[in-house]
């Protein structure tokens, strides 16, 4: 039974279904057809096919039974490079089960590595590359130690061009018995900036909205993928009531499970769009990027996400005091 | 000329053995060491008092000279090996009976444990000297005698051991001296004084007379000028004095306390930092901006063990914290626990189930939890407050439980 998220469901199974990326989908169906290939790096924005492409190139290059050969692991799940390691070195002791002699190590958002975890990982990919090869997947080729980039065939992937974003999304629609309007894909576009996993997410939870996914259902869904309390918590922020704005945050972070790093990007995208601070200057929204830029790099830094967050939480409301 | 100028500790020192206040066990000892004394000469010729300072151990030797009537020899332990006169003098006075006939003397070798080895090679000798031909009780004190280099003097010794004073003799004694010197404090003011000194009836004497000076009564307030004696509060009162404190010297006090335990300072503070504040959001604001500064520092030494920046986090959630542009006149605030650890182990359960949920929708999905949780929930929360049965069909075709992914994403309990 396939997964009945659309993302999933119409994720491209083999390098012959993927429409995108065109130049990097044929080189990789080059080694298909030779049986051997480079270590990977695909770089580029979410929601391009870096993932998908690492998997397509699995399935054709194995087969049916493309599943036992590749083992995918994430950087930002793994705890710790010594873990990764230690599941490297596992899974790649073992011969593969078909008639190409290595087994595909697919590792994602290998940019969350440190630079530590990456030399460490550099040794690994060494160690075993007579019996594994390393597809390596990140947003950021910049922050991918060199000598990894120069161990590797570097693929930089594209952010998709909307005409190609609105076919995908016009075929998933049919497919699916949804009915969409032009103002609806036009809406879906403008807010997934190229990336295509969004667009189809939208799509789908605007279509669980109405009958039709028009531009109304398309915001109404989008308005409420941030999380209520994101918003409330900067409307307290902004009024001075940095009371019940901590007990936002406390619930987006404790009982939501989200990071500090998450809710600063919300803060972010809210300070952007404007949705929430309407009626402000420009100077004075370029001073609340500035802050929430320095809550996002302490915390990224190592910093408490709670404190860091009170204090931005504090200066917004600050900035506000001083206008009225 | 004002009695004052007197220190009352000086003015106030026992006269008699049962006015030494504390530590009955280690004066019954030392009155039957002496009375060994008064028949004969003891096996052992000398006797160590030892304990921390300010508790009454050259009180007692003081009182006993006056009560027994014997000469009292002093002599800081230092003065022993430095200066051959006083030496000398020492000497003869350990030798010879006392000039006013038939009295006897009583020798006082203070703080025994400042000697160096090391400079002052032969010290410990001249002591040891001292102790072998005295024909006299010698006594000596020490903070400290488990120093390996106070070991042959330990031997040559009996040892007796002194102990802080409790709070409520301390009351007491200031009591007495209020009474006597017609000074008007309440009993909260002692109690503060005889917390702060943990045990050091000296300092808490001294302390009396610093606050008292030029008052004749005198209040909580009046206390603020104390507090360079290291203490033990508990959160509560870290938290008071920190947000409270109108110098920054007060707010740096908290610092001086033996185990401040920093990184739970710092959640307290992120706690009542607003209750404290409010409602001067540039107070508020302020504070957390030095707490978070605090903060930042502490995160670079976790990350790259840079320890030397401690003093930073240090005095920025002291110092920084208390000095915020403006504050609200000062308020009594109930202060409050850290929510965030109380929510932290109130969430647990909640957290680990919804990790597994995350963790299967990643299995199935190629993507990171992280990414599950900010790229994938979201959507699948409309789609279940909208559409229930496309939600059911989704969750179904990745075996995941509807009924556990509603009770952890879909309701706000």
């Amino acid at each position: 039974m396939s997964i009945e998220l659309w993302v999933e469901k119409y994720r491209p199974q083999s390098l012959d279904d993927m429409v995108d990326q065109e130049e990097i989908v044929n080189r990789l169906k080059e080694f298909v057809r030779d049986k051997n290939l480079p270590h990977l790096l695909f770089v580029g924005p979410p929601g391009t096919g870096k993932t998908t492409a690492a998997l397509c190139l699995a399935h054709d290059l194995y087969g049916e039974v493309w599943r036992d050969n590749i083992l995918e692991l994430n950087a930002s799940d793994e705890r710790g490079i010594d873990i990764i390691r230690s599941r490297i070195k596992e899974y790649a002791r073992t011969v593969p089960l078909s008639e190409i002699p290595f087994k595909l190590i697919i590792l994602d958002e290998a940019d969350n590595m440190t630079g530590d975890a990456q030399q460490a990982l550099r040794r690994t990919m060494e160690l075993y590359s007579r019996t594994a090869r390393f597809i390596l997947i990140a947003n950021y080729g910049s922050k991918i130690i060199e000598p990894i980039q120069s161990r590797c065939a570097i693929f930089r992937f594209q952010p998709l061009p909307k005409e190609h974003i609105i076919e995908r999304l016009r075929y998933i629609a049919e497919k699916e018995n949804v009915r969409v309007t032009e103002d609806g894909l036009e809406a879906i576009y403008e807010e997934s900036e190229g990336d295509l996993r969004k667009a189809i997410n939208t799509l789908q939870s605007a279509s669980a909205i109405g009958e039709v996914v028009n531009a109304d259902t398309v915001y109404k869904a989008l308005g409420k993928v941030t999380p209520g309390e994101v918003r409330e918590m900067i409307e307290a922020a902004v009024k001075g009531d940095l009371l019940s704005a901590r007990d936002k945050l406390r619930s987006l972070m404790y009982s939501y499970g989200l990071s500090g790093v998450d809710v600063v990007k919300l803060i972010h995208r809210e300070v952007i769009s404007g949705r929430s601070f309407t009626d402000i200057d420009n100077y004075t929204r370029a001073t609340l990027l500035d802050l929430v830029g320095e809550a996002n790099y302490r915390i990224v830094e190592g910093a408490d996400d709670e404190i860091q967050l009170n204090a931005l939480l504090a200066k917004i409301a600050l900035v506000f005091s001083k206008r009225s | 000329m004002s009695t004052r100028i007197i220190p009352w500790v000086e003015k106030y020192r026992p006269k008699r053995i049962d006015e030494v206040i504390g530590n009955p066990e280690a004066k019954k000892a030392f009155v039957a060491w002496l009375n060994k004394w008064m028949r004969g000469t003891p096996s052992k010729k000398a006797l160590l008092m030892y304990g921390p300072p300010g508790i009454g151990k050259t009180s007692l030797v003081y009182a006993a000279a006056a009560q027994y009537d014997l000469e009292l020899i002093e002599a800081n332990a230092s003065d022993v090996r430095t200066s051959q006169a006083i030496r000398r003098r020492i000497f003869r006075a350990v030798t010879e009976t006392s000039l006013f006939g038939k009295r006897g003397k009583i020798i006082l070798l203070d703080e025994v444990d400042g000697i160096s080895p090391k400079e002052d090679r032969g010290g410990l000798q001249t002591i040891l000297e001292l102790i072998r031909i005295s024909r006299f009780p010698v006594v000596l004190t020490a903070n400290d005698p488990w120093d390996p280099k106070l070991r042959p003097l330990r031997d040559q010794c009996q040892l007796v051991e002194f102990r802080k004073i409790g709070k409520r003799d301390i009351i007491k004694v200031l009591q007495n001296i209020c009474k006597n010197e017609k000074i008007e404090c309440s009993y909260q003011v002692l109690s503060a004084i005889a917390d702060n000194v943990r045990g050091d009836l000296r300092a808490a004497i001294n302390d009396l007379q610093i606050i008292s000076t030029g008052k004749s009564s005198i209040s909580l307030e009046d206390l603020d000028i104390l507090g360079y004696r290291a203490k033990q509060l508990n959160m509560f009162e870290v938290v008071r004095q920190v947000l409270t404190a109108r110098r920054p010297e007060t707010a740096r006090m908290v610092l001086s306390m033996p185990s401040l335990d920093y990184e739970m300072l710092m959640l307290w503070l992120n706690e009542n930092i607003i209750y404290q504040y409010w409602p001067s959001i540039i107070a508020i604001a302020d504070a957390y901006d030095m707490l978070s500064r605090a903060d930042v520092y502490l995160g670079r030494i976790k990350r790259k063990q840079y320890w030397s920046l401690l003093p930073y986090v240090l005095e920025l959630m002291t110092v920084g914290v208390s000095s915020a542009r403006e504050r609200p006149p000062f308020k009594f605030v109930k202060y409050k626990f850290p929510e965030k650890l109380r929510m932290l182990s109130r969430s647990r359960n909640k957290r680990e189930r919804m990790n597994s949920i995350i963790r299967s929708i990643s299995k199935n999905l190629h993507m990171s939890s992280r990414k599950i949780l900010t790229e994938v929930i979201p959507y699948l929360k409309i789609i279940g407050d909208e559409n229930p049965s496309m939600l059911r069909k989704i969750l179904k075709s990745m075996n995941i439980s509807e009924r556990s992914f509603r009770e952890i994403f879909l309701t706000n309990a």
